[in-house]
């Protein structure tokens, strides 16, 4: 791509993705809201400076962990969080077959457990599973080594194997089968 | 309590990131091979393969359209106040020591002779309210060759496209504006610049307008002076600064650092009269006559390029000023 796009391509291109990672993570609406507004006017002060070549998303996204990491510094905050996410964490619905019920159960049983991992390895685990990024900008993310990012999502995903022992699972399941039509 | 063999724990990272799609092709085959001979490892994988099944299912899971948007136009707002106030900064040396310039999104909106200071406390950006200063190097360091060239004498416009938010008031922008359009090389006063706005008897008030002018250089204030040709203020009492800003346009003061005057002897004179004619300094009682109603040229050039012709009297086409 050559130049530089105009901002407001950017805030469209990605505010949405952005949005819903510091959600993920942040567990709260007005928190999500506000610090992903904050990544984009910090991006915005910044943008002018990167280069033509510069992975934009991967940018946003490290600008969006290093906000959302300063902000759970606090741990009162933290402990505010977790109480919020515990709340938010029953709204799930137990309509439907019963494979659907179970993989409902599973899915927000695993919602809990990764928001109980630890700060880095739940970033690295979003960063990476739900957002597709790769260790390389997951690590810069995080100020660590690609081989760092990648072994907080390896503990991420053995404590989740952890917290779903003994839970029944559809057998190879196609995920997006049982998903609700958007 | 069984020990899990060393191969099983050795391999356990690889076969995690195989089994959730994660893996290098060398440890996939490292995997499969395992996997092939260990039947624990095997149910292991396959666990690991129904969660990342659920994994899968946490990305389909998009929050609620609407906060999102509501989070969006709360975004957009916030970023057109952002705009409104960021202004970009940088200090650099110059021959008239440290210059800050800022620049807005609309335009250069501060020029500031900061001596031997470098640190933006100095400045008035630190000051000001309603502006957020960012220092950015990319962005002033055009304007900064060119104020360099300007300070040379190779370059005689700043064609900068200027915010003039700081200044004082819509009075202050239109003294600013008329200054403006004073061309290099030209002096006029600050009673010429009063009555040229309409407002003959704000003489002081425009003296003190251009006191605060928040981009001398690229708004030439120091083209403007006391009607009896005295320099007077500029960047409060920096009076040197004046004379060598006008020096470079070819325009001569003499006298003291408290008490120079422009050397009128030196000048072609324009009285604004009909014929738009210019006359040379000796032409009947011009050179006393107050500067304002008369304006000052440094050149035969610069009265051409003005659309004036010389004048028939005292003829300055043959007997042009020599400095
Ligand atoms: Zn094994
Ligand atoms: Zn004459």
């Amino acid at each position: 791509m050559m130049g530089v796009q105009p901002f407001e391509t950017i805030v469209g291109a990605h505010h949405a993705e952005i949005y819903r990672y510091i959600r993920r993570v942040t567990s709260r609406a007005t928190e999500a809201e506000d610090l992903s507004q904050e990544t984009f006017l910090r991006a915005y002060r910044a943008y002018r400076t990167l280069g033509p070549e510069a992975n934009v998303r991967a940018w946003l996204f490290a600008i969006a962990t290093n906000l959302t990491r300063n902000h759970f510094r606090s741990e009162k905050r933290r402990r505010t969080a977790h109480l919020a996410a515990s709340v938010e964490g029953r709204e799930a619905d137990p309509e439907g077959p019963e494979d659907e019920a179970r993989f409902r159960e599973a899915k927000t049983l695993l919602e809990s457990t990764v928001r109980g991992l630890p700060l880095k390895q739940r970033l690295a685990f979003i960063l990476r599973k739900i957002h597709d990024l790769d260790y390389e900008a997951i690590g810069r993310s995080l100020d660590c080594s690609a081989e760092s990012a990648r072994a907080h999502v390896f503990q991420a995903l053995r404590k989740v194997r952890l917290s779903l022992n003994g839970h029944a699972l559809p057998p190879e399941t196609s995920p997006t089968n049982m998903e609700q039509p958007r | 309590m069984s020990r899990k063999p060393r191969t099983c724990i050795e391999i356990e990272a690889d076969l995690v990131a195989a089994a959730t799609g994660d893996a290098e092709p060398g440890a996939v085959r490292r995997v499969e091979h395992h996997i092939d001979a260990c039947a624990p490892c095997r149910g292991e994988f396959r666990r690991y393969r129904e969660i990342d099944g659920v994994v899968g299912a946490l990305r389909g899971a998009p929050a609620a359209a609407e906060s999102v948007a509501r989070a969006r136009e709360g975004l957009e707002s916030r970023l057109a106040d952002l705009k409104s106030r960021l202004v970009s900064y940088r200090v650099f040396p110059s021959p008239l020591g440290h210059i800050l310039i800022a620049r807005s999104e609309l335009g250069v909106s501060l020029v500031e002779y900061l001596g031997e200071h470098t640190d933006l406390g100095a400045s008035r950006l630190s000051r000001v309210t309603g502006v957020d200063p960012q220092e950015d190097g990319a962005e002033i360091e055009a304007l900064h060759r060119e104020l360099l060239e300007y300070l040379r004498g190779d370059r005689t416009r700043l064609e900068w496209p200027l915010d003039l938010r700081l200044a004082r008031s819509d009075f202050h922008r239109t003294v600013l504006q008329a200054t403006a359009a004073i061309p290099y090389g030209a002096v006029t006063s600050y009673a010429g610049i009063a009555t040229e706005i309409g407002k003959p008897a704000a003489t002081r008030a425009v003296a003190q307008a251009l006191r605060w002018n928040p981009l001398p250089i690229v708004v030439p204030c120091h083209r403007i002076i006391g009607t009896s040709g005295a320099l007077t203020g500029y960047a409060g009492s920096q009076i040197g600064l004046k004379q060598r800003l006008l020096a470079v346009e070819g325009v001569r003061a003499m006298g003291t650092r408290h008490d120079a005057r422009v050397a009128r002897n030196t000048l072609y004179h324009y009285d604004r009269n009909d014929q738009h004619e210019y006359c040379l300094p000796t032409c009947g009682d011009i050179a006393r006559r107050p500067i304002g109603p008369v304006t000052l040229l440094a050149s035969r050039e610069l009265a051409g390029s003005l659309g004036l012709v010389p004048c028939t009297a005292c003829r300055p086409d043959l007997h042009p000023l020599t400095v």
